[in-house]
């Protein structure tokens, strides 16, 4: 213990007759380097009493001791206050309103606001038409997160980058080690390219035999530029899902008119792959190219609980983001042209806590494949994010609520033999078949029993 | 069932629905000849009750409602629209509840720790601080904000920035920015004029936040005059919110300078700001000692009667306090309340009546036609088929008395069936001899536990009813039935009406929309099954700031009143010239 005491003091010791020149110069805090040099420096010679004395004399002279310590940082600022930002401020000054938008955002960028770091002339441009303060305030939230995240990405890649060339070097010196060894072809080595054209295949052929799932485009004037940018990226999404599925959709985009938004923004999106992508599009209305009787629009806003998924119908998804929530706009569609209406059943099956029962459009493919492949709508409505819902009803209880559900056990054990058929493909399925079985177990106690609704019957 | 009920309601007491228009009188064409029995009684009470003025009506409920007050503690005022009415409904329900969610916010907050120095401290105290803190990299803005939110001593600041501009040789924006806030809030003028020519020296251009800070800071100074180039170098890329202008013209009032005041209070308008109540506070009180602006002070509340805007009552308080210093002594003001039979109960004159005029009547039912029902896409809200049958169906008959929102109704309480309440209540209108519509869909009609088919074909006796489809919306339905039986009739709702009344597009057709409501809405105030059913009572008079020749009446927001935008406030100032 007395050892480090004494060690700290040594350091202070040595710290404060480093210091003492910078913080005599500094007036009004040699106070207290004199209190610690009095206690750290007990030897020193007593010709220092003399000069602290004189200086404690001036201290009281003045009536404030702390005033010139105080403003000190108002000289500094004055003196060094030509500086490169005012010369650099003067060459972009610029008598245009752009300009002083410009000098704003970066005002307020210093000023610690989110804002972005970098603007384009368009992204201005946009700004400065926005009408309201809270309105470019938004915006110029949305462009500073965007540009965190890129900024995030970036440095992401960077770090991994650089690891890959890391470990190149390490696998490297391995390889002159022991580069006798042979590769292991015991399993076949799947590529990319022959599970790519698997999904294609299975595309093609869903487009030929499959059942046809509808996305209506007819929303784009519904929507702003960026819920459209949005939609688009959704419907990306759904594409990808139902490449990946067992058994794919038929995709149609409906209503899609040459040269829209959505259409701009598609093609931008999928760049060259837009031609080959294995979906239907046309910019002809969904009830000219299905009969009407077929045709069932899900949408939340309808009266009618889709039950059981009937795997003889077409259903149409409105693909629109609507931020602010516009409710019926998409059961007003299909009442104008008189087309049967469903809504998943949410509220049948789950505990809902908050949030809108709206979902995103790849929420509502991947939970359309599940209970098209599965028939269960607990396994189809896993995909409703989990924030939204406090879990299942217990299974009594949603049995005793719904009807519908004993069909569902039906389809369920219908489609098992198809699960290994193909499991062999797809390793995802692995997972979902084990547990299958386990619900299979489930259902099949509960097959035991006699329902009410058998009794009924 | 149906005759148990309708003895159950005579027996009721007497009807608050008063109504003066004659062809109520007349006998609907459904009712039974069981009811005709009770037709001429019932003429001869509702006649009494219209020969009585309104004073009449208002004492019996008034009794009740004390009876009521007395055994339930937080007995609710009369009106949905009344002030307060909505905050106090949302204390009885969390009373109820219990308070489960109040904790759950406050369980996991934990209390911050208070690390501000209590006085100046040295270069090397400050980085040992800032050493042990954890953020280092942002420590000396939240210091500052921790300083601002406390209110701490403004040495301790200077002292921070001091050691600041020695580590790093500048002070950066954002701190300088956050001392400003402190300086401007503690008062400190000197220190505001110091920190103005570093930032001016420092930075070409600054951005709205330091400007308005700057404002408020100069307002209050000899060097006012500066805060009027600030807000045109606002002005160039943004448009200065009201409070800019308003501590930009406190600072010329405060200065004597009137006319610059003015000339900023009307660039404000024009650009569409509605200006803060405080800025009007001070023209008030400004003039209260020259007294030389009196027609723009009364322009002032004819802008807030024509936005219907209720002052605060620290603005309602200067108000009183200018009048009551106008030279000659002429004015007299008191506090009040109206009665509500419309006459104030000070000066006995009446108020405004809340009817519209003709004029407005008819700009309103289009508005409501073309931006509700209609909108940008009639499917949204029905079907163009549905809408002309419903129209034709109401063209067809004789105009209406009251429209009732059926479902609405049904569902008033969570006890008993719903076909029953609806029932009930139909029966104690009809009993009045009242020309009734009811609203429904056509679900009601299948017949099922809550709704009886018995009961449902009773209802159909007593009044006119409109299925609309299950997926269609009920209350444009409403709305326009009640708008299209012409200015007396009126809807029976608990909605406040609230989503259809954003669908109109300017504010002004929203207040019209606001002021139709408020005179034409029924509310079911106290209802028990078999027992009483009572209405709340529907206001003669329009709560809005309104002039005569010698008098003013102004109803203002008490403090300590939450007042939420679909309510109106209670508290009237009455201001009469004396003669």
């Amino acid at each position: 213990m007395r050892m480090l005491n004494m060690h700290v003091v040594n350091v202070l010791r040595r710290q404060c007759i480093k210091q003492t020149p910078v913080l005599v110069q500094r007036e009004g805090s040699w106070l207290m380097t004199h209190c610690l040099k009095s206690l750290l420096l007990p030897s020193s010679p007593p010709c220092r009493g003399l000069s602290t004395a004189q200086r404690l004399r001036k201290e009281a002279s003045q009536p404030s001791t702390d005033k010139l310590d105080l403003d000190l940082w108002k000289s500094v600022m004055k003196s060094g206050g030509d500086s490169s930002e005012v010369t650099q401020a003067e060459e972009s000054t610029e008598a245009s309103p752009l300009g002083a938008m410009r000098e704003l955002v970066e005002m307020w960028r210093q000023a610690g606001k989110l804002v972005p770091e970098n603007m384009t002339e368009e992204e201005l441009q946009t700004l400065e038409e926005l009408p309201t303060k809270s309105s470019r305030k938004k915006y110029l939230k949305y462009l500073a997160l965007k540009e965190g995240h890129k900024k995030a990405r970036k440095k992401k890649q960077e770090k991994k980058k650089q690891e890959r060339a890391e470990d190149a070097k390490g696998s490297g010196e391995d390889e002159e080690e022991e580069g006798s060894r042979m590769k292991n072809t015991f399993l076949l080595q799947f590529w990319q390219r022959s599970i790519d054209s698997l999904y294609n295949w299975r595309a093609a052929q869903a487009m030929q035999f499959g059942q046809s799932l509808v996305f209506d485009m007819s929303y784009d004037r519904y929507m702003t530029r960026r819920e459209i940018e949005n939609t688009v990226s959704q419907l990306l999404e759904c594409e990808g899902w139902n490449r990946r599925a067992l058994d794919p959709f038929h995709l149609h985009f409906c209503n899609l008119k040459v040269e829209a938004a959505y259409h701009k923004e598609l093609i931008k999106r999928y760049s060259g792959a837009w031609d080959r992508l294995l979906v239907s599009v046309t910019d002809r209305p969904h009830q000219e190219v299905f009969p009407r009787e077929k045709l069932v629009y899900l949408t939340a806003d309808s009266p009618h609980v889709l039950k059981t998924f009937d795997h003889d119908k077409v259903y149409i998804v409105g693909a629109m983001v609507d931020k602010s929530i516009q409710t019926g706009l998409s059961l007003a569609n299909a009442k104008r042209l008189n087309l049967a209406t469903a809504r998943l059943p949410l509220d049948e099956y789950l505990h809902w806590d908050s949030g809108a029962k709206n979902l995103t459009l790849d929420q509502v493919i991947r939970i359309l494949l599940t209970i098209k492949d599965s028939g269960s709508w607990e396994k189809a409505l896993r995909f409703v994010p989990s924030r939204k819902h406090e879990g299942f009803y217990e299974p009594q209880q949603s049995q005793h609520k719904h009807w519908g559900k004993s069909e569902a056990r039906r389809d369920n054990s219908r489609t098992q033999g198809a699960f290994v058929r193909h499991q062999a493909f797809n390793p995802r399925m692995q997972k979902t078949l084990l547990k299958d079985s386990r619900s299979g177990e489930t259902a099949g106690k509960s097959k035991g029993k006699k329902n009410w609704w058998e009794e009924e019957d | 069932m149906g005759t148990l009920l309708i003895s159950c309601t005579l027996n009721n007491i007497y009807p608050l629905l008063v109504h003066s228009r004659s062809s109520c009188f007349a006998v609907h064409k459904n009712v039974s000849s069981f009811f005709k029995v009770w037709v001429p009684l019932k003429v001869q009470r509702f006649s009494t009750r219209v020969g009585n003025s309104h004073e009449g009506d208002n004492k019996r409920p008034n009794t009740k409602q004390k009876e009521q007050s007395g055994k339930v503690p937080h007995a609710l005022p009369k009106s949905v629209f009344a002030a307060g009415t909505a905050r106090k409904k949302a204390e009885f329900l969390k009373q109820k509840w219990g308070n489960d969610f109040d904790k759950e916010l406050k369980g996991p907050r934990k209390p911050k720790e208070n690390n501000i120095p209590s006085q100046p401290l040295t270069a090397a105290q400050w980085k040992t601080l800032k050493d042990d803190a954890r953020a280092s990299h942002h420590f000396e803005v939240s210091m500052m904000e921790k300083m601002l939110a406390a209110n701490s001593d403004i040495d301790v600041a200077k002292s921070l920035l001091a050691y600041v501009a020695m580590e790093t040789g500048t002070v950066s924006y954002e701190l300088l920015l956050r001392y400003l806030t402190l300086c401007v809030h503690g008062n400190h003028e000197s220190e505001v004029f110091d920190v103005y020519d570093i930032m001016k020296k420092r930075f070409k251009t600054l951005e709205t936040g330091a400007y308005s800070l700057f404002i408020k800071g100069f307002s209050r100074t000899e060097k006012w005059r500066e805060c009027l180039l600030l807000l045109e170098s606002i002005k160039r890329v943004i448009t200065p919110s009201p409070r800019n202008y308003g501590y930009a013209i406190n600072g010329a009032l405060l200065h004597g300078d009137s006319r610059t005041a003015w000339v900023l209070y009307e660039e404000m308008v024009e650009k569409g700001l509605t200006p803060n109540q405080e800025t009007w506070q001070a023209f008030f009180d400004s003039d209260r000692s020259a007294h030389d602006s009196e027609s723009k002070l009364s322009s002032l509340l004819l802008y807030m009667r024509n936005n219907q805007i209720y002052p605060g009552e620290a603005l309602v308080k200067s108000i009183k306090a200018w009048f009551e210093s106008v030279p000659g002594n002429k004015w007299n003001g008191s506090w009040t309340t109206p009665e509500n039979s419309g006459h104030c109960r000070n000066c006995c004159s009446s108020l405004e009546s809340i009817q519209l005029t003709e004029d407005e009547y008819n700009q309103l039912k289009e508005k409501v036609m073309n931006d509700v029902i209609q909108g940008k896409d009639v499917f949204k809200k029905t079907t163009p088929q549905e809408l002309e049958s419903f129209k034709s169906f109401v063209k067809k008959r004789p105009p209406f008395d009251v429209v009732i929102d059926g479902l609405n109704v049904a569902n008033t309480t969570s006890k008993g069936n719903q076909s029953e309440t609806l029932l009930e209540v139909v029966s104690h209108l009809a009993q009045q001899n009242l020309r009734l519509l009811v609203l429904g869909r056509k679900h009601m009609l299948r017949g099922s536990r809550s709704w009886d088919r018995k009961n449902m074909s009773v209802i159909q006796q007593k009044a006119d009813c409109f299925f609309t489809d299950n997926i269609s919306e009920d209350d444009p339905f409403l709305l326009y039935a009640t708008l299209h039986s012409g200015n007396h009739c009126k809807f029976l709702s608990r909605d406040l009406m609230r989503d259809h009344k954003a669908c109109l597009p300017d504010s002004s057709t929203r207040r019209l929309f606001f002021k139709w409501q408020r005179g034409h809405q029924l509310v079911l105030s106290s209802y028990t099954a078999g027992r009483r059913i009572r209405f709340e009572t529907v206001p003669k008079y329009d709560t809005i700031i309104q002039t005569e020749e010698n008098s003013w009446h102004i109803p203002y927001d008490e403090d300590g009143v939450e007042r939420y935008s679909y309510e109106v406030p209670r508290k009237w100032l009455c201001l009469e010239m004396k003669r």
